[in-house]
């Protein structure tokens, strides 16, 4: 250890102990203070780590999370990134505030964003990379599909041992050549058709000779099992696959991987790709489907992110929304409740939530009308948006009622005539509920989990 | 009379970024309101544009690589689209729609990307930046105020036969120094806004269909469509 690297860790370590004993919080500050005595700092900090490297547009945190746990099952030390501190400074911090370790190498389960894998490549060399999926995201901030995967590749090129585990569902995936050993997961279905994507589907391109791409059959957006009528490309050899989806509900997913019956405690295909995801890392280290089982089953609060929230007898569940693709996956899974349900959508336009609102219309919320959903509230900051989008889409006047200001829509839902309500939020929306709910003494104040 | 209007939705597979087909879903909802039947179609890459099959055409824009691949093979639909044009046939053009109509546009590599020059507009990039935000225009012709999401990095300048859709208000426009923002020639309106443009601008909706009805039922007494209430959705 260097001395600056030294005097560099004890400034992160004491101002981490500081802010966490008396602000009760500070998770890239440290890492702040510490990077700028040292900037090389997580060469130091990482070096004695297995790192495996997460990223993607959806289901990093859930991805990470569940590694960690199917990890757990064979590893005794394994640290890991809180959501929300995916950049290079809080993952310094990660590294700071983690117990010393004696005998086995630790192992360091890693959500990075998408744009800051190069930052940690530049001083770590992983084990491994998981790509989840890149999907269009809030565009006034990211920019296209093909610039963030090029940002993830300039990131792995420092790293071109690593082995990857990406989703081969994913086209852009199997679109670069690329010196690391890759592993694919993905679904196999056994009836085979020749479709094509819907018409508003981003990356349906061939990589190969840029016609449009056809599937023997879709999961959801662009992934499935693709092909090109024009010159042959396909997708590669799966060496970890879904084999069977037997029931989704909701709240939970019931589904076979290489045969082995798996069951996760929460809804919607996604979900069922990030435990994939997990199961492949967990194989790639020696973790075996019994353990993995056990780790998707023993755990039930890594799931927490659908939070359901008992107002006055009514079962709220608030779903975090972002971008189209995550939405109608959202949307998908609402739609497999048995029972009848009401429907809140919640829009706000703020910076974290997307200053543009156009994504809505990628939503497929021409499907709520068919499900029996006697009840629609619309509201939120860009509630004439919304409401707008709900009307388009054919949901009747008579059953939806705009309220914008959210304290209302808090006494509005303890009306509603079902038992079971989803309230489709975007993130400073949730927060505001969340807090709205927190002063009334519904839920504890935070984010959640 | 139940009236039936075909729309091609050029691209609609490729160039549908930012909620575009938003504005399907706009056209849609108020022909229903017209008494006509939409039937919307994708046209895209290796089919040929019939120009005597469609109404109205609409032409969304997409990520910087699709729309290279569509500005290669929109060259075969030249002749066929702007033959529609000049016949007077109403288009829709957002963003990298509007720019392929024209001459050209320069991406943010710096590449000169060929339109198909139905329109005598041309578009250049800037350098690392981008105009975002909330925008507002004034078509001072009809008097109509529009109101949209503008996310681009061309620079568009227009040529002497079009009149822009609007002077801006607030916001930045086609090129951020004209004042001018989008593009009418004939029954064709194009624009950089988002939001989609038909969903919080419904009169020019309604603008669009009864172009495309006077044009493809031109017998037909369409008061009642023209007369139509408009209700503001932002």
């Amino acid at each position: 250890m260097t001395l600056r690297s030294t005097v560099a860790t004890f400034a992160g370590r004491s101002s981490y102990w500081f802010l966490h004993t008396f602000m009760k919080g500070g998770s890239s500050l440290p890492g702040k203070i510490t990077t700028k005595i040292d900037p090389e700092i997580l060469k130091h900090l990482g070096q004695n780590y297995d790192v495996i490297v997460i990223t993607g547009t959806n289901g990093k945190t859930l991805t990470t999370a569940l590694t960690v746990r199917v990890l757990n099952q064979k590893y005794s030390h394994i640290l890991t990134n809180p959501t929300g501190s995916n950049m290079e400074q809080g993952i310094v911090t990660t590294f700071l505030r983690a117990p010393k370790v004696k005998g086995a190498r630790p192992i360091a389960v890693l959500e990075v964003d998408e744009a800051n894998v190069i930052k940690v490549t530049k001083y770590i060399k992983p084990k491994a990379f998981v790509f989840t999926n890149i999907f269009r995201d809030q565009m006034d901030r990211y920019g296209e599909i093909y610039t963030t995967y090029q940002k993830i590749i300039d990131g792995v090129a420092l790293a071109p041992e690593a082995t990857i585990i990406a989703n081969g569902d994913a086209p852009i995936f199997h679109s670069k050549n690329l010196p690391n050993p890759i592993i694919y997961y993905g679904f196999k279905e056994q009836d085979e058709k020749d479709i094509k994507a819907k018409p508003n589907t981003d990356g349906v391109l061939c990589p190969n000779c840029q016609h449009i791409l056809h599937y023997r059959y879709l999961t959801y957006s662009n992934l499935g099992k693709y092909f090109c009528p024009n010159c042959g490309y396909s997708r590669p050899e799966l060496k970890f696959a879904v084999t069977k989806v037997t029931d989704l509900t909701p709240t939970s997913s019931e589904f076979e991987v290489d045969g082995n019956a798996m069951k996760i405690e929460i809804g919607g295909l996604y979900n069922i790709y990030n435990a994939l995801a997990a199961y492949a890392v967990g194989r790639f280290l020696g973790v075996t489907p019994e353990q993995i089982d056990t780790a998707f089953s023993e755990d039930k609060k890594v799931f927490g992110r659908q939070e359901v929230i008992d107002l006055d007898g009514k079962q709220v569940t608030l779903i975090l929304v972002k971008n189209p693709v995550g939405l109608n996956q959202v949307l998908d899974m609402i739609a497999t409740d048995k029972k009848p349900f009401s429907f809140v959508g919640l829009l706000n336009a703020n910076y974290a939530d997307g200053i543009d609102t156009s994504w809505i219309w990628d939503g497929n919320f021409e499907k709520l009308p068919n499900l029996n959903i006697p009840a629609y509230i619309t509201g939120g900051e860009r509630y004439k948006d919304i409401t707008f989008r709900l009307k388009v889409a054919g949901v009747p006047d008579d059953k939806h009622q705009v309220v914008p200001e959210l304290k209302n829509v808090v006494e509005k839902i303890k009306t509603l005539p079902t038992e079971h309500v989803y309230v489709l939020a975007t993130y400073t929306a949730v927060l505001q509920l969340r807090k709205l709910l927190a002063d009334q003494g519904y839920i504890k104040e935070g984010m959640g989990a | 009379m139940t009236y039936e209007l075909n729309v091609a939705h050029l691209y609609g597979d490729l160039m549908n970024t930012y909620g575009d087909v938003g504005n399907i879903l706009a056209l849609n909802y108020y022909a229903k309101q017209m008494n006509v039947k939409l039937n919307a179609e994708v046209v895209s890459l290796d089919q040929d544009f019939d120009a005597n099959k469609f109404d109205l055409a609409f032409f969304g824009g997409g990520q910087d690589f699709e729309q290279v691949i569509v500005s290669k093979d929109i060259q075969t639909k030249k002749q066929a689209l702007t033959d529609f044009i000049e016949d007077g046939g109403p288009v829709l053009a957002i963003c990298g729609g509007f720019q392929l109509l024209g001459h050209y546009y320069v991406d943010a590599k710096g590449e000169k990307i060929p339109g198909i020059g139905a329109l005598d507009h041309y578009t250049l990039s800037q350098d690392n930046h981008r105009f975002i935000g909330d925008i507002v225009i004034k078509n001072e012709e009809t008097g109509e105020t529009y109101h949209g999401f503008e996310n681009h990095q061309g620079r568009t300048f227009l040529g002497e036969n079009e009149r822009p859709l609007g002077n801006v208000i607030e916001g930045k426009g086609n090129n951020g120094e004209d004042g001018t923002e989008g593009a009418i020639y004939k029954n064709v309106f194009c624009s950089y806004f988002h939001g989609p443009i038909l969903t919080r601008n419904g009169n020019l909706a309604k603008r669009l269909l009864v172009a495309a009805l006077k044009r493809s039922y031109p017998e037909a007494d369409l008061s009642q469509q023209e007369a139509l209430p408009v209700a503001a959705t932002f």
